[in-house]
C-alpha cells in the first residue's frame, strides 16, 4: 500500500480544479447548478470530517457556521466586495467556533451533538431577535447578486481549498494529534497534546470553511431569512454525506457528496413521488451492508490520504 | 389538364397541413416545481398545485390551450422541489434554460418566489404568483413577476374599516416574527390609528410556539374589543384554542392566515363560529366561484381554501386569455399581461407595477360552516356577526 | 399566588408534552445507543393512525391508544430485527453503534416520511378531541392537554417503577451499566434488546397520538419533534427516565415564565441558553448517572 503523498493530492486537486473551472462556459445552467450543489457539500463534508472525522466527535454546528457567513454577506454586500464578504463570512464562523469550542469541547458523544445542534437554534433566535428589534425587520434583500458563474468559481475555489487544508492538516502535527485525541484523549494528553488548544483550532479551521460556503451561495436566494440560511437540515445532510463516505479519510467525503448529490438528484426527476423511499432504502442498506463508507470500496487502490 | 390541377390541389393541400401538422401535434409544456414534501407541502398542496392539475385537465378537456386561436394540449412538467430553495432553483434552472418549456408556473411561499425572481428575469418567463406576498417583493420591480395577492396595506385597511364601522375602540395585536408579521403589523398599526383606534397590547412570538395562553391570559386581563392574530396556520389554531381554553371573548377574534383553510374548520368544528381572517371568496360569491369550487372537489375530494386558492386559479384565468391574445412570445405575454385588464372567478384584475391593484381589502368570518366574505359591503356575501358569539 | 400557580401549571403541562414526546428516544438511546432520529416520525404514524381510525372510523382516540402501542411496538420489533440488529451485533464500540443508527435511522426518516406522503398526502390534517376547559381551582385547562400531561407523569412514573422494581427492570438497567456483564449473569440480551426497542417505539406512537388530540399534524410534522425529544434527554442526563421528566416539566417551566417576563420571542432564546447553560455546568445532564 502506498501512500499518497501530500504533493500528489495538492497536485491532483490543483488540476482537477483548473478542469472544473472550466464548466461555466461548457455546462448548461442546470448542471452547473447540480455542480455547485456537489462542490458545496463537499466543501461542508471534508471541513467537517477533518476535525470530526479524526477526533470522533459529532458536530452538528455547521448550520450555525453557514448561518453566520450568509449573514455577513447579507449585511455587508451593500458595502464590501463578494470575495471579502466571503473571507469574513469564514472569518466570522471561525471565531464563533473558538469562542463556543473555549467552552464546549469538554463535552463528548451526544451530548456535544446535541448541544452543538442547540448553539446552531440559539444564534438563529438570537440574530432573529436582534434584527427584529433593532432594524425593524426579519430578513434581508440581496440587491445587487454576484453572477452565478462568479458564485461557482468561489465555491470552486473554497472547495479546492478545503481540500487542500485537510490533506494539510492530516499531513502535520495538528492532524496527528487531532487523530491522538479520536483515539484516545487522555493518553495522547500525557504524550504531550495540548488536547484544548488542539480542537479548538481544528474545530475553528473547520468552521471557517462552513461560513465561507454560506457567505458564498446565500446570494442565490436573494432573500435571506435566518430560517432558511440556519436550517438545520443542511448540518443534518453535511454529517450524512462525510459519514456515509468515511469520515476518517479525506477521499471518502469528497466522493460522497458528489455521488449523493447526484442520486439524490436523479431520483428525484425520475420518481416525483417516490424517490425519497428508494433513497432512505439505498441508504439503510449501504450503513448495514458497507458499514465502512464508501471510502473502505477504495482503500486497496487509494490508502489513507 | 383537370387531373393535373386536381393533382397540384391535392398536392398543395397536403402541403400546408404536413406544414401546419406540428403546430397541431405539439403540446405545450408548462413546467413548475412545487412543494410536495418538507414545510411548505402543506400550504402548496391545499392552495397551488391542485389549481395547476385541475386548469391543465379542464383546458385540455376543452380541446387545449388556445394559442392565438390555434387550440394545443397542455403538457405539464413538473418536480417536488422538497421545499428546499437550491433545489427548486436548479429546478427552474432546468425548465426553463434546459428543457426550454414554453411557460412556468410560480412555486410557493414568498422566499421562493423571492429567490426565483431573478431567473424569471434573466430567462424571460413571466409569472403570475398567488402565494407571495410583501412590500420587499413588489419593491425589486421585477417585470416579470406579478402578485396576485392583496398586499398588507389593503387587507389591514379593510379590517381597519369593518372594525371601525361596528364601533371597536381597542384593540391586542400578536404577530409572527416573520417577514409577514412585520409588514402586517406596520400597515395595521397604521391603519388602526387613521381610526382612531387604540392598540393596548403589542407582541410578537417565534414560529413554532407551543403554548400562547400566558400572553393570551395578560391580553384578557386588559379586556380589549378586538383581538387580532397576525398568524401563521400552525398557531391560527392555537390562539383559537386557548382563547377558548381561557375564555377570552372578545368581541371580534381575528386571526391571519389559515382561517380559509378548510383544515381549521374541519379541524375546530364548531368553534370556529365567528372568527375573522384572511379570506376573499366562497362558492357563493359569484357563479365562476361556484363552477371553480364544484370541479375543485369533484376531481380532489378535498375543497379549496377561501383566500389564495382563487389567486391561483384566477393568475391561470389571465395566462390563458393572454396566450389567446399574443401567443407563446414570452415578452409580448409579459406586456400583455402588464398592460391589459382581465376577466377572473375574482373580478377583473389589472397590474400597476407587478401588484394586483383591482381586488380589494377583504375580511371574511366564519359563520354556520362557511367562510363567509363580510367587508367590503361590495363583495359581502353575508353581514359581519360582531360580537362574536360566546366560544362553542 | 392564584397568577404564579396559574403560571406554573401552564408551563408544567407544556412541559409534560415535552417529556412524553421523548420518554421512547430515551429507552432506545439508553440502553442500547440507538439514535434514533427517525424517533417524530414513528410519532407521527401514531398520529395519523389516530386521525385517521377517529375521522374515518369513528373511533375514540384514547380507546385507541392501546392498538396504536400493539401496532408500533410490533413494527418496533421488525425494525429492530431489520435495521439495527446487525449493527448492534457488528459494531467495535459504543460510538460505533451511535454513528451507525444514526446513519441508518436517518433513512428511516426518508422512508417513513415518503410513505406516508403517499398515504395521505401532503395536507394538513386534523380533529378536535376533548377541548372543553376543566376548572381546577379556579385556573381553567383544556382537557386534551390535561390528558397528555398526565399521560407524561403516569408513563414516567411507570417506566422508573418497572426500572426500578421488576426482574425485567433490573435486567435492562444491568444491560445499560455493562452489556457483556449482563450476558454473563445470564440475562438474554438478545430478546431484551428488540422488546426494549419496540416499546420505545410504541411510546413514540402514543406520544404521537396524544398529540393529535391537541394539534394538527402533517407528515413532515416529526422533526421538530425529534429535535425537542433530543433536547429533552440530554438536558435531562441520556437514559435517565426521571431526568426526562424533569427535563421536559423544566424546559416547560422555563417558557412559560420567560415568556410572561420577557416576551415570547425571547422565548427560544431562554429555552436554548437555559439548555446550554445547564450543560456546561452539568455535562452529563441533570440527572447523570
Amino acid at each position: 500500500m502506498r501512500a499518497l503523498g501530500l504533493r500528489s493530492i495538492l497536485a491532483a486537486t490543483g488540476v482537477s480544479a483548473v478542469v472544473l473551472a472550466a464548466m461555466p462556459w461548457l455546462l448548461p445552467d442546470f448542471w452547473l447548478s447540480l455542480a455547485l450543489t456537489c462542490l458545496m457539500y463537499a466543501a461542508l463534508a471534508v471541513s467537517w470530517a477533518m476535525f470530526c472525522g479524526a477526533t470522533n466527535y459529532l458536530s452538528l454546528a455547521t448550520s450555525a457556521f453557514f448561518g453566520i457567513g450568509a449573514y455577513v454577506t447579507a449585511w455587508g454586500l451593500a458595502t464590501l466586495s463578494y470575495p471579502v464578504a466571503v473571507i469574513l463570512g469564514g472569518l466570522a464562523a471561525a471565531a464563533f467556533a473558538t469562542l463556543v469550542g473555549a467552552a464546549v469541547l469538554h463535552l463528548r458523544g451526544a451530548y456535544f451533538a446535541v448541544l452543538t445542534f442547540g448553539l446552531g437554534e440559539l444564534v438563529r433566535h438570537a440574530v432573529t431577535y436582534f434584527e427584529k428589534s433593532y432594524f425593524k425587520t426579519v430578513g434581508r434583500v440581496i440587491q445587487e447578486a454576484p453572477s452565478s458563474t462568479t458564485v461557482y468559481l468561489t465555491v470552486l475555489l473554497i472547495a479546492a481549498a478545503a481540500v487542500c487544508v485537510c490533506a494539510m492538516v492530516r499531513a502535520s502535527r495538528l492532524g496527528l494529534a487531532l487523530a491522538g485525541i479520536g483515539a484516545d484523549e487522555e493518553r495522547a494528553q500525557t504524550l504531550g497534546v495540548n488536547a484544548r488548544r488542539a480542537k479548538i483550532l481544528g474545530f475553528a479551521l473547520s468552521a471557517f470553511f462552513a461560513g465561507a460556503i454560506g457567505a458564498a451561495i446565500a446570494v442565490r436566494w436573494t432573500y435571506i431569512d435566518p430560517t432558511a440560511v440556519f436550517n438545520p437540515f443542511i448540518g443534518f445532510q453535511t454529517v450524512l454525506i462525510a459519514m456515509v463516505g468515511g469520515a476518517h479519510t479525506l477521499i471518502g467525503p469528497l466522493v460522497s457528496s458528489v455521488v449523493f448529490s447526484l442520486l439524490t438528484e436523479f431520483l428525484r426527476l425520475q420518481f416525483p413521488y417516490a424517490f425519497l423511499i428508494l433513497l432512505g432504502t439505498l441508504l439503510i442498506l449501504l450503513v448495514l451492508y458497507l458499514p465502512g463508507g464508501l471510502a473502505s470500496l477504495m482503500q486497496r487502490r487509494w490508502v489513507r490520504g | 389538364m383537370r387531373f393535373t390541377l386536381g393533382m397540384r390541389n391535392l398536392a398543395l393541400a397536403s402541403l400546408v397541413i404536413v406544414a401546419a401538422l406540428p403546430a397541431f401535434a405539439q403540446d405545450v409544456k408548462i413546467g413548475y416545481a412545487i412543494a410536495r414534501t418538507g414545510p411548505w407541502a402543506p400550504g402548496a398542496q391545499v392552495t397551488q398545485e391542485p389549481n395547476y392539475i385541475l386548469w391543465a385537465e379542464q383546458v385540455n378537456a376543452a380541446g387545449g390551450l388556445s394559442v392565438k386561436g390555434v387550440k394545443r394540449k397542455i403538457e405539464l412538467v413538473a418536480y417536488d422541489d422538497r421545499s428546499e430553495m437550491e433545489t427548486m432553483l436548479r429546478t427552474y434552472e432546468k425548465l426553463m434554460g434546459t428543457d426550454k418549456v414554453d411557460l412556468v408556473l410560480p412555486p410557493w411561499g414568498t422566499g421562493a418566489n423571492f429567490a426565483v425572481m431573478p431567473l424569471l428575469q434573466k430567462y424571460g418567463y413571466p409569472v403570475l404568483a398567488p402565494t407571495a406576498t410583501g412590500r420587499k417583493l413588489l419593491e425589486m420591480k421585477n417585470p416579470y413577476f406579478f402578485a396576485m395577492l392583496q398586499q398588507p396595506d389593503l387587507m389591514m385597511g379593510a379590517l381597519a374599516e369593518l372594525l371601525v364601522s361596528r364601533g371597536v375602540k381597542t384593540a391586542a395585536v400578536i404577530y409572527v416574527d416573520e417577514l409577514f408579521g412585520l409588514e402586517n403589523v406596520g400597515a395595521l398599526e397604521a391603519a388602526l390609528k387613521a381610526k382612531n383606534i387604540r392598540i393596548v397590547e403589542k407582541k410578537s412570538y417565534p414560529l413554532g410556539v407551543k403554548d400562547l395562553s400566558p400572553v393570551l391570559k395578560d391580553i384578557k386581563a386588559k379586556n380589549p374589543d378586538a383581538f387580532i392574530g397576525i398568524t401563521y396556520p400552525p398557531d391560527t389554531f392555537l390562539v383559537t384554542g386557548q382563547a377558548k381554553e381561557i375564555a377570552f371573548n372578545p368581541k371580534v377574534f381575528y386571526a391571519a392566515v389559515g382561517t380559509a383553510f378548510p383544515v381549521y374548520q374541519q379541524k375546530m368544528g364548531a368553534t370556529v363560529e365567528g372568527v375573522m381572517g384572511l379570506g376573499t371568496w366562497n362558492p357563493k360569491s359569484n357563479p365562476g366561484t361556484k363552477a371553480y369550487f364544484d370541479a375543485h372537489v369533484a376531481k380532489f375530494k378535498k375543497e379549496p381554501d377561501r383566500w389564495a386558492s382563487a389567486h391561483g386559479w384566477a393568475g391561470l384565468q389571465i395566462l390563458q386569455q393572454a396566450v389567446e391574445k399574443v401567443g407563446l412570445d414570452r415578452k409580448a405575454l409579459r406586456d400583455a399581461i402588464a398592460n391589459g385588464e382581465f376577466d377572473t372567478i375574482i373580478g377583473k384584475i389589472r397590474f400597476k407595477d407587478g401588484e394586483n391593484v383591482s381586488t380589494p381589502g377583504i375580511v371574511s368570518q366564519w359563520q354556520k360552516g362557511e367562510f363567509e366574505v363580510v367587508w367590503p359591503k361590495a363583495r359581502a356575501t353575508a353581514q359581519a356577526i360582531v360580537p362574536k358569539p360566546a366560544w362553542k | 399566588m392564584g397568577f404564579w400557580l396559574d403560571l406554573t401549571a401552564s408551563g408544567l403541562i407544556t412541559g409534560g408534552i415535552y417529556a412524553v414526546v421523548a420518554v421512547g428516544l430515551n429507552l432506545q438511546y439508553g440502553l442500547m445507543r440507538i439514535m434514533n432520529i427517525a424517533h417524530g416520525e414513528f410519532l407521527m404514524v401514531g398520529a395519523y393512525l389516530t386521525w385517521w381510525a377517529h375521522t374515518a372510523l369513528g373511533v375514540n382516540p384514547l380507546a385507541f391508544l392501546p392498538v396504536v402501542m400493539v401496532v408500533l411496538f410490533l413494527a418496533g420489533l421488525l425494525v429492530y430485527r431489520v435495521c439495527f440488529l446487525r449493527i448492534a451485533r457488528g459494531a467495535p464500540s459504543v460510538e460505533v453503534i451511535e454513528a451507525r443508527s444514526l446513519l441508518v435511522s436517518f433513512g428511516l426518516m426518508y422512508l417513513v416520511q415518503n410513505a406516508v406522503y403517499l398515504a395521505w398526502g401532503a395536507d394538513l390534517r386534523g380533529y378536535s378531541f376533548l377541548t372543553e376547559p376543566v376548572e381546577i381551582a379556579e385556573a381553567r385547562f383544556t382537557a386534551n392537554r390535561l390528558v397528555v400531561f398526565a399521560f407524561a407523569l403516569a408513563a414516567s412514573l411507570a417506566l422508573l417503577a418497572v426500572l426500578r422494581f421488576t426482574l425485567i427492570g433490573k435486567a435492562v438497567r444491568a444491560m445499560m451499566q455493562s452489556p457483556v456483564g449482563a450476558q454473563l449473569v445470564g440475562i438474554n440480551t438478545a430478546t431484551l434488546h428488540p422488546v426494549v426497542f419496540g416499546a420505545g417505539l410504541a411510546l413514540a406512537g402514543v406520544a404521537g397520538a396524544l398529540l393529535s388530540m391537541v394539534y394538527e399534524i402533517s407528515p413532515s410534522m416529526g422533526e421538530p419533534y425529534t429535535v425537542t425529544a433530543l433536547i429533552v434527554i440530554t438536558l435531562g442526563g441520556l437514559g435517565s427516565a426521571a431526568g426526562c421528566l424533569a427535563g421536559g416539566l423544566l424546559l416547560g417551566l422555563v417558557e412559560a415564565f420567560g415568556m410572561h417576563f420577557t416576551n415570547p420571542s425571547l422565548k427560544m432564546l431562554l429555552s436554548y441558553g437555559v439548555f446550554i447553560a445547564v450543560l456546561l455546568a452539568r455535562p452529563k445532564g441533570l440527572f447523570s448517572k
